[in-house]
């Protein structure tokens, strides 16, 4: 890794961290802010009067395998949900896919990489920048959950103990995700193909999973969801599996291996 | 004395693939079995049309691109296996620079030299220089015309005191008065004994800062010489204009192409001007005009081909028509 370029990586990224990160903290408020709401407003006792009556199919009421009505399972729909999902997926893919592609496409790369760092070294400060990218966002969603759940009292209801192997999980999620960008990224000269592989295979696999929890005879398809890798449910029960941990890191050495074989053999032929 | 850059049967194929046009293979060669030497301390003009496989061998060099057969070496090292430190001691301006528009100058031209982990020991003078007033780098680069762009692509190129410079069309959209202040910059350059890789379409500035230069077509190098020996080896057009009889300039070394109308002798010279001054000598003279060979002629000669130019002097008229 080059410690220059980690820099200036992280620099150049930081307005759309600190704008991802104020959206996540708002975002984690949310979901003890719902679950109280839900818990403690008769609002909230008509609303779950309607679903356990069954009106909702359960696999709809348990989005995820979450039951709202529990704190761990408020929060743990906050970490599957599309929205969060969506804020965290275009950050991370965003910027992984467009940092060799991108730059491959604009003519910078040219000039950095005039200097004497080799690819593998850059690819290495890019992946750096984007760990520590998506440990401070996830963390940002940590904290705002923490924060809104000690509010309004709700803390003692949660296995704080629990958080750090979700932030963990979570963080091997979008890094595995994140690792298959850049892998495309490094991997062509122009931005559009490389966001494009980013994006089919980030639908795809989010789409794989929903899909399964939604329709039981789906459900052999999660497997092959990076998404199924994410329980966020169990883990704050106490019922991680360590199997999706190493399965995501994998996942990611994979991409990463691909890309310090690749990268560094391609012909970088003039922007065009 | 180690050759800045030495190239051995250099080469670079492309695989094409999908549908080939008719006559078209599936490989194309941009360069083929390209050797050369640039001696340090030089400045090395390297010339060709735009797709002649200029910029190929300069990303062959800088380890960009991986070379297809041959190799090269930089200031005594491999490219390929020595990659860091062959680029730790070169300066490189890219053809047509991009540069990170939300930086300011300062702040790129200070990132891009921490990159080399060298103090930036020229800057100051290459800013001065230049005209990149302190005011001006601190302003975004976003803002900069593309003559400031091109500015900064040489700073950047320059401002680590690199031992080689290897530029590509360095003086794209620099205004005339710039031209001159970059050629003043690579004078000093030559003088400090620095070698400067230079490559370019334009004859009259390869012609007016190098010291020797190499004509590539079609990624093969068809001339390799000194500027000088290349504009002594090219004919000169002369034209005479006699209030008499013509003097007899058959058979005089050097001389061809003899055309007697009215008082008007016209001719090409080539070589030695001494035997066609002695032919002339006593000749009614009332105007008598010798062009300088220009590099222009040189290159179109060995470009004729490709202009559609029928033969080498048609070529040689085109060039003084440029």
């Amino acid at each position: 890794m080059d410690r220059v370029l980690f820099a200036r990586t992280l620099q150049a990224q930081r307005t759309k961290l600190f704008i991802v990160a104020v959206a996540l903290v708002i975002w984690g408020l949310l979901m003890p802010l719902i679950y109280s709401e839900l818990i403690d407003t008769p609002l909230g006792a008509q609303f779950k009067q309607m679903i356990d009556s069954g009106l909702f199919p359960a696999r709809f009421a348990n989005f995820g395998g979450s039951n709202v009505f529990t704190l761990p399972g408020a929060i743990a729909l906050g970490f599957i949900h599309p929205i969060f999902v969506a804020i965290v997926g275009v950050f991370a893919m965003g910027f992984t896919a467009a940092a060799v592609a991108g730059e491959r496409q604009r003519g910078t790369l040219e000039v950095v990489l005039a200097r004497p760092i080799s690819r593998r070294t850059a690819y290495g400060s890019l992946l750096g920048a984007t760990i520590v990218m998506l440990g401070l966002a996830i963390l940002a969603m940590v904290a705002g959950t923490l924060a809104s759940a000690a509010v309004f009292g709700k803390l003692d209801e949660l296995d704080v103990g629990q958080v750090p192997l979700l932030w963990l999980n979570t963080v091997l999620l979008y890094l595995a995700l994140g690792s298959v960008a850049l892998a495309a990224s490094v991997s062509f000269d122009r931005l559009a193909p490389a966001l494009g592989i980013t994006l089919g295979f980030t639908l795809v696999s989010y789409f794989l999973q929903i899909l399964g929890s939604l329709w039981p005879d789906a459900e052999p398809l999660q497997p092959f969801s990076l998404f199924h890798y994410l329980d966020p449910a169990a883990i704050l029960d106490g019922k991680g599996d360590p199997f999706d941990l190493v399965l995501l890191a994998v996942v990611t050495a994979l991409a990463v291996a691909w890309a310090l074989v690749v990268f560094p053999r391609r012909d970088l032929a003039a922007p065009s | 004395m180690t050759a800045a850059i030495a190239t051995e049967g250099l080469t670079k194929r492309y695989g094409h693939r999908g549908p080939h046009p008719p006559g078209a293979g599936g490989v194309i060669e941009a360069l083929t079995d390209l050797s050369i030497e640039v001696r340090e301390g030089e400045v090395f003009g390297f010339l060709g049309p735009n797709g002649s496989g200029k910029t190929t061998m300069i990303r062959l060099l800088l380890g960009y691109l991986h070379p297809s057969a041959g190799r090269a070496r930089v200031l005594g090292l491999d490219t390929e296996h020595d990659g860091l430190a062959v680029r730790s001691r070169v300066g490189y301006l890219p053809g047509g620079i991009a540069l990170y528009d939300t930086m300011s100058g300062l702040d790129l031209l200070d990132y891009l030299c921490r990159l080399y982990r060298r103090p930036p020991a020229r800057r100051a003078a290459l800013a001065d220089r230049l005209e990149m007033s302190a005011a001006t780098l601190r302003r975004p680069v976003r803002d900069y015309s593309r003559g400031m762009r091109q500015k900064m692509g040489v700073i950047q190129a320059l401002q680590h005191d690199p031992e080689l410079a290897i530029l590509d069309e360095p003086t794209e959209g620099l205004d005339p008065l710039m031209q001159r202040a970059f050629y003043d910059i690579l004078a000093e350059l030559k003088h400090e004994g620095r070698t400067v890789f230079f490559s370019s379409h334009i004859l009259s500035e390869v012609e007016r800062v190098c010291d020797r230069v190499a004509i590539i077509r079609h990624g093969r190098l068809v001339a390799l010489q000194e500027i000088g020996q290349l504009l002594d080896s090219r004919k000169r057009h002369v034209e005479m204009r006699l209030s008499g009889p013509a003097p007899s300039l058959v058979d005089v070394p050097g001389v061809s192409g003899v055309h007697v109308t009215d008082g008007l002798v016209t001719c090409q010279l080539e070589g030695d001007v001494r035997p066609f001054l002695a032919a002339i000598e006593g000749a009614p003279i009332r105007d008598l005009t010798i062009e300088p060979a220009h590099l222009e002629e040189a290159f179109l000669e060995y470009y004729a081909e490709d202009l559609g130019l029928a033969d080498a002097s048609l070529a040689r008229a085109a060039g003084r028509g440029a």
